[in-house]
């Protein structure tokens, strides 16, 4: 019951402050969506002000279904890791919800005006903001420096042009290796007429 | 003969049971949210809140709160449906409907206010997006009746909410039989100058259907999707169905 409520709400108040998403949802009055959330399920139909209602479902026009793709990506790349969805059901409703879910966004400054003032809020965002950069940043220098590390001092891995370079000298090989399979092929089918010549002769 | 109904654990006839539970409501009028408070401690607005983040309210909605009384869930919901939307208030009793609807004219809000009696609704069929009975439903002398009321007023799709007294955590029983038929009674005495009520408050609580059993009723009733969650372990759950 709290997730439902807690997933309705939350996901009504993402398409309120994304400007045109329930009037293209909308269009879809009454057609229902189902989120396989693989440990939960959402069913939900699109009402006529364009939100989501929690509804009973039997056979949903929609299916949108989270990979695990998606979820590795989500933290990462926000909006972006929508793609990595499975998606099934109406077109035309899929393309309306995928349009609509790229182009939520989260206003976290207005949710947070009303509860500590308008400076307060635009203040903790910005810090916000700063933290997560801060963190992505640093993530993203500790992921260099451990694979700089791996590579160049502890060559527990190759290099990514050593690796290449590799590449090249086994598609060489293989080419060779080839070449001499289809000159000895040649050869054996060669004998048993070169052998007929010589009894002949 | 008239068939018969309990009335707390007293056995009394069906036609009698509406008029000694308006007798209790009458007498506990004015200080129904002093004794709430002090009974639950302030629980029951929490309770109370947690049933309204439960209804999936928008603007422009409309809702209907049977045996509203004093009117704490109308307030809540008004914030939720807004300007655009529309919550009825309803109450059996008059008195309780009174303190209901003074409190939100001296609010400044004024809701439709109906008195009229929850297994009778003089209310359209589908009209409702959410009907709402907190701590109404044990009262009332047929559930069933009151729960085909109100899957009739509401839209297809539309949700009811019933956040009643329940089974509480059975470890925890011997402690709430002592506060319930003790305390309560005895708190109804020196607050409200009325013991007997308290008493019948605790009796009419055990002889309410416990959370499995309301559950199976609202399905019979034509909910869907029924389910329930349990606050502040079992004293109290909210029931949620849909119609389908």
């Amino acid at each position: 019951m709290i997730p439902e409520a807690l997933f309705e709400r939350s996901l009504n108040h993402l398409l309120r402050q994304s400007p045109g998403a329930t009037e293209a949802l909308r269009r879809h009055a009454g057609s229902s969506v189902r989120f396989d959330l693989t440990l939960a399920q959402f069913d939900c139909r699109i009402a006529d002000d364009g939100c989501f209602s929690e509804a009973v479902v039997d056979i949903p026009d929609a299916v949108i279904r989270p990979t695990p793709a998606l979820l590795a990506r989500l933290p990462f790349f926000g909006r972006d890791a929508w793609r990595f969805a499975e998606y099934s059901g109406d077109p035309a409703l899929l393309a309306t919800l995928d349009r609509v879910f790229k182009q939520l966004n989260w206003d976290v400054e207005a949710d947070l005006a009303p509860l500590v003032g308008d400076i307060a809020a635009h203040r903790l965002h910005t810090m916000g903001r700063g933290a997560l950069a801060g963190i992505a940043h640093t993530a993203s220098a500790l992921g260099h420096n451990a694979s700089e590390y791996l590579v160049e001092e502890a060559e527990l891995m190759a290099r990514g042009v050593d690796v290449a370079r590799f590449n090249h000298e086994v598609d060489l090989l293989a080419d060779g290796v080839a070449r001499l399979d289809a000159r000895l092929r040649l050869l054996e089918a060669l004998r048993p007429l070169q052998e007929a010549q010589a009894r002949t002769v | 003969m008239d068939k018969t109904t309990h009335f707390g654990y007293k056995q009394v006839a069906e036609s009698e049971k509406a008029a000694k539970v308006a007798e209790v409501f009458h007498s506990v009028a004015a200080q129904y949210d002093v004794m709430n408070d002090l009974m639950s401690a302030g629980l029951h607005r929490l309770w109370k809140r947690f049933a309204v983040a439960q209804a999936g309210l928008r603007p422009g909605m409309k809702v209907l709160d049977v045996a509203g009384g004093t009117a704490d869930l109308t307030r809540l919901f008004l914030k939720e449906v807004g300007e655009t939307g529309t919550v009825l208030l309803t109450d059996i009793n008059f008195s309780m409907l009174r303190e209901g609807r003074d409190r939100m004219l001296n609010e400044g809000k004024t809701p439709p206010t109906v008195q009229c009696d929850g297994e009778r609704l003089p209310f359209p069929d589908n009209y409702f997006d959410c009907v709402s009975v907190a701590f109404g439903l044990r009262n009332m002398t047929h559930k069933d009746q009151a729960l085909a009321e109100m899957n009739r007023v509401l839209k297809p799709g539309g949700r009811l909410l019933v956040l009643e007294f329940s089974k509480v955590w059975k470890p925890l029983e011997p402690a709430y039989d002592l506060y319930s038929f003790k305390l309560l009674p005895l708190m109804g005495k020196l607050v409200a100058n009325d013991a007997g009520s308290y008493q019948y408050l605790a009796e009419s609580i055990r002889m309410h259907p416990g959370q499995e059993e309301l559950k199976a009723m609202m399905e019979t009733a034509g909910f869907a999707k029924v389910s329930f969650h349990n606050l502040t372990a079992g004293v109290v759950a909210l029931h949620k169905g849909f119609k389908v």
